[in-house]
This record gives C-alpha cells, structure tokens and sequence, in this order.
C-alpha cells in the first residue's frame, strides 16, 4: 500500500510512520496539516490517507473537511479518519461523502496493530471501516428486528456494520465461514434485508437498517 | 497664631496656583455644557411625557425618549472628557450600549438601558451645578475687573480738575453689587471689592468642582448592576474557554501520547515470543485502552468537540446516541456566543438523559431555534406520561438553575399522562465583551 498520513502530533505521526514501514508498506509522505495533506495528496496519489480528524489551523474537523474534499477529487483514494473520539455526526458525513473507501476508527485502534492494518487495507481497496465505538453505539438502537437476534448474530452483525469481510468476521469470531454465512443468511431473514453481492454493498445495506444517517443513499 | 497665618497664606495664594486656573477654566466649560445639556433633555423629554400621555402619540413619545437617553449617553461622555482634561479626574465609562435585534429588540434595550438613564439623571442634577459654576466664574471675572480700577483711574481719568464725570462702577455678581465711584481713593474700594470677589469666586470653584466630580462619578461612572452582569458575562465565558482548553489539552496532549503508548505496545506484543512477555505486554495494552476511554469520556463531559461546529451538528451526535429514537430540528440564523452554545448543549443533555430515563416515551423531540434574535430557545418534547416536576428535587431544578446563570429561564410542562414539554429560553449572547 501507499499510504499518506496527515497528523499533527509527532509522537504519533513518526510511529505510524515506522509501523507501516515495518509492515512493508510505503508511506508517501507524512505532514501535519489539512493544506499540506491536500498537497500531497494530489502529489502522490496514494491508496489510502490516514487522517487526524484535528489538526492545525483551527483544530476543529479539518481532517474530516479534508476527507471529504479527497473523497471528491480523487475517488480511487481511501481515506481512514483517525480521531480522538467518537462523534455519531462525523460518522455520517463520511459516508454521506461516497460508498466505500472511508473508514473512521478511534486512536486507540492503533494498539492492536494487525487489525489496525487490516483496516487500513480495507479502506484502501474500496471497502469500510467503522470503529466498534460507533457500531456499539447505532446497535444501542430499540428495534423490534434487532431484538430478534440471537446474542451470535448480533455479534457477526456488528462485525458487519464495521465493514469487515466473512473471512474476517470468522477469524474474529474464531467461526467458519461457512458458519459465519449462516448466521448472515439469519440476520438478513430476520431483519427482512435482501442479501447482496459485495461486502459494500453488504455494509451500507446494514447501516442503513440501523439507522445510521447518511448510509441511505448510496 | 502660626495657623491663622498659615491659613490666610493659603486662601491668598489660592488665586495664584494652577490647580485654581484649571479649576475656573474646568467651571465656565463646565457651565455650558451642564446648561445646554439641561436644556436639550428637558426639551425633548417634557414634551416627550405629554405626548406620550396621548394613545396616539405614544410612538413618537417613545422616540423622544429612546433620543433622549442616546443623547444622555453622548453627554456624559462629552461630561467626562472635560473632567479628564480639566480637573484630571478619571471616570470608567460604562459598557457601550449593545442594540438588540430587531425595531422592538433595539427599542428594548434602549428603554432598559441603565447607564443611560443614569446620564439622563445626571443632566437634570447638574442644572444647580452649572449655576453655580457659571457664578464662580463670574465672580473672578468681576473681581479681575474691578482690581485694574485705580490703574484704569491713572491712565484714562486724568482730566482737568473740575471736569465732570461719570463714575466707574465697581460690581460684584450679587444682588445690588455695585457701586458707584468718582474718585481716585473710592479705586481702591473697588479694588477691595474685586479682591474679595475672586478669592470667593476661586473657593468656589473649588468645592463646586469636588461637587461636580461627586455627582459624575455617582452617575456617569458604570453602575454596580451592570458592572456585575459585564463580569459575570465575562467569568461565564472565560470559565467556557477554560473548559475547552482542558479538553483540548486531554485529546491533543495526554490522550495522543497514550495512544502513542498503545502503538508501541502494539508493535511491542508482535514481535515478543516469549509467552509471558506477552501476557505482561497485553495486561499493559488493557490498560492503556481502559486509560484512553477514561479519558474520552472526562472530556466529553467537559466540552464535546463536535460543538465547535455549532448546535445544530452537537445536538444530532446527541440525538444519535439516545435509545429512544430522538430528531432534531435546529433553526438557527446566527451562532450564538461560545457560552450559550456550551449551555444549550449540556441542558439538552440533560433534558434527554431526563427523558430516557423517566418518561417511557416512544419519540423525543429537540427543537432549538432563534425566532426572536436575541433568544435562543430550546425545547425537549416526549410522547412519555409527564409528571415531572420542577419543584420535587429533581435535576430540573438544577437546571434552571445553571440556566439562570445568565438570565435564561425554563417553564416546565408536564401533566399526569404526558406529553412533557420543556423550554429554556436563553439570551443569544451574552452582554459583556461586547460580543
């Protein structure tokens, strides 16, 4: 992967640097305002962008105006918002921004460096990444569907709305995949969804159901 | 002995010093201005109550008065810059006057505005201090007068003997002050007349001025009440902007660097083979992670950072995140100041933990708009079965107290069986920096 990483902090942005480069992946650039991110971004092209949701001069949602605008100009580039919390609202504006290739994960995400990689490269080949914080948050949510499901499903639904694949729900799950596509073929009966091609499509089909603004149109 | 003649030294020298010449200097500017200024208000503010008596001219009469106090406001500044210049002595001007939105919101204030009926208070009392300042003048004019008589007598009454004359006029600004003089020793009558004249003009002029100051400082000085709610605007925000430097500092520096931590565990816990290493290493990752939401959530409570991208985006996140399905519909024109916004937001909140946990209720509500401009009004409605009540302790009390803080307030309703409904109406912002 490509990757460009826009984050003020340097403790961070030197060690995400180094964790990629460990990784063999090839970091482009790494700057630490929204103005140079755009710079390289069109500079380098890059797979994905790691953005800080905060970042100089206002310190208030550049990183997100920022995705926004890359999501835009350069579809092929996926963008991972890195933020110190979790806002429902900034969910929504990033997947209004396009299906796929967006991901938006708390910092803290970053200790467990395999998933976090793994994230990465989902957003980088055009699927979604949500943080388990946001998932939890829109499975809060009282639906008569959802209290339908038994406590496995409403695990492998989760998983789903993060935007991971059946391979990746499986090993998370320590399941089958085969195991995983029934639980799916269930969920999708119980919550009178259509099943569809595509884990995007799959993912954005579940956020709608849940209710997440944004996800509604595609 | 020794003090009687240190006493009458000083009240002969008085006419001589320069605090004395700055005085009846500061005392005929002071006159005008204390005369005209009487006579302008009065001009249009009798006339203004006489019309206003009338239905008719109830319009206009209050146009007269809202001129008035703008005038009353001009002329206690014009009032203290000549103390300033001329005696040296410092008034604080009271905060400028702040217009509120819209013809009634503007009218409003204007009526309301303190400071400004203070100076129009202070324009009628300075009638009596005008006079006499005019008359201190005065009197050291006539008295100046007087003293050149003999010198007058010498250079232009040195006629022949037997020519007639008519005689020099001695005069002093009281009733019946004059007299009539036809020789050169009656002079230095006149002369004694005038010394008299200017030391009691110049003694005066001395305590009409510390009358003057006195009464400006009383009047035309910021009044207590505004000066409390000018500083408490100002504690509310500074308190405000503390709060999200706080937060700041959580997420931008404590937080980065735990996470920073977390990365090189992380990193840490992949390349350790040995299993005990591990376990150690992901015992240290639990706590980092357990530290970062700790963390998250301490500064969430202390200002939310979606909040800087107004109301409307907060109270969605908010919305969002309640169990009880909750939609927002935000109409405001213009942001309110950082203050209320923060105010806004942690009564909604509140409102809505309220709701959740109380009302039963299927669908909430949250509306917030500016339909009057200067107002920014929240409103938190359940389908729920009601009963809440203000006065039995529970956190609608403390809330209308927080609300208080800056002159909002909060009307409850709520009857046995629902629907409850409950406003705040806070001030759109705050009168202190003149934001």
């Amino acid at each position: 992967m490509r990757v460009v990483i826009a984050e003020d902090a340097v403790v961070l942005r030197e060690g995400l640097t180094r964790l990629l480069a460990d990784r063999g992946h090839e970091v482009c650039a790494a700057v630490g305002d929204a103005d140079a991110l755009l710079a390289v971004v069109r500079e380098h092209v890059p797979d994905v962008v790691v953005a800080d949701i905060r970042m100089p001069p206002s310190h208030t949602d550049e990183g997100l105006r920022s995705a926004e605008a890359i999501r835009r100009d350069f579809p092929s580039v996926g963008v991972l918002v890195f933020s110190q919390y979790i806002e429902t609202r900034y969910t929504s504006r990033l997947l209004e921004s396009g299906a796929g290739g967006v991901g938006y994960l708390l910092k803290d995400r970053v200790g467990n460096v395999g998933e976090f990689v793994a994230a990465l490269e989902r957003v980088a080949s055009g699927g979604t990444a949500l943080d388990p914080e946001v998932v939890a948050r829109l499975l809060r949510r009282p639906d008569p569907g959802l209290a339908a499901l038994t406590p496995r499903e409403r695990d492998v639904l989760g998983l789903m709305a993060e935007g991971r694949s059946n391979a990746g729900i499986a090993a998370k799950l320590v399941l089958s995949e085969g195991a995983v596509e029934k639980h799916i073929a269930g969920i999708f009966g119980k919550l009178g969804l259509e099943s569809s091609a595509g884990d995007n499509r799959r993912v954005l089909a579940v956020l709608r159901y849940l209710g997440a603004p944004g996800a509604a149109g595609e | 002995m020794e003090n009687i003649r240190r006493v009458a030294a000083t009240v002969l020298r008085a006419p001589f010093t320069r605090r004395t010449r700055r005085e009846v200097c500061y005392c005929a500017a002071g006159a005008v201005t204390g005369l005209v200024g009487f006579v302008l208000v009065m001009v249009i503010l009798v006339p203004a109550l006489f019309i206003s008596a009338s239905v008719l001219g109830t319009v206009a009469g209050l146009l007269m008065v809202v001129a008035v106090l703008a005038l009353a406001r001009r002329l206690g500044a014009l009032h203290r810059l000549l103390l300033r210049r001329g005696t040296g002595e410092r008034i604080t001007a009271p905060a400028p006057f702040e217009p509120g939105a819209g013809v009634l919101g503007r009218l409003d204030r204007r009526l309301r505005d303190r400071d400004a009926w203070r100076a129009v208070g202070h324009a009628l009392l300075k009638l009596p201090v005008a006079i006499l300042e005019g008359w201190a003048v005065a009197a050291v004019g006539f008295g100046l007068v007087d003293i050149t008589y003999p010198l007058d007598w010498v250079l232009f009454r040195n006629h022949p003997a037997g020519t007639r004359l008519s005689p020099m006029i001695a005069a002093a600004p009281v009733p019946r002050g004059h007299l009539a003089i036809g020789t050169l020793p009656g002079t230095l009558l006149a002369v004694a007349i005038g010394v008299a004249c200017v030391l009691a003009g110049v003694w005066l002029a001395r305590g009409i001025v510390a009358v003057d100051k006195r009464l400006a400082r009383a009047l035309l000085g910021p009044s207590r009440v505004s000066e409390l709610e000018r500083t408490r605007a100002i504690a509310v925000e500074d308190a405000v902007v503390a709060l999200r430097r706080v937060e700041r500092d959580l997420h931008d520096g404590a937080q980065v660097r735990l996470a920073a931590v977390a990365m090189n565990i992380g990193m840490a816990q992949e390349k350790a083979g040995d299993a005990e290493l591990r376990e150690l290493l992901d015992a240290a990752q639990s706590g980092v992670g357990e530290a970062l939401a700790d963390l998250r959530r301490i500064a969430r409570g202390i200002h939310p950072p979606v909040l800087d991208n107004g109301l409307a985006d907060a109270l969605d996140s908010l919305a969002a995140s309640s169990p009880i399905p909750a939609t927002v519909r935000a109409d405001v024109a213009r942001r309110p100041s950082p203050a209320i916004e923060t105010i806004a937001y942690f009564c909604v909140a509140e409102l809505l933990a309220n709701a959740i946990k109380h009302s039963s209720a299927n669908l909430i509500e949250i509306d917030i708009d500016t339909e009057r401009p200067d107002v920014l009004r929240l409103r938190v409605s359940d389908d729920g079965r009601g009963g809440a009540d203000p006065s039995r302790g529970t956190g609608l009390d403390g809330l209308r107290q927080r609300v208080s803080t800056v002159d909002g307030a909060l009307h409850v309703s709520s009857p046995p069986g629902g629907p409850t409904r409950v406003t705040v109406e806070l001030p759109a912002r705050m009168t202190g920096r003149g934001t």
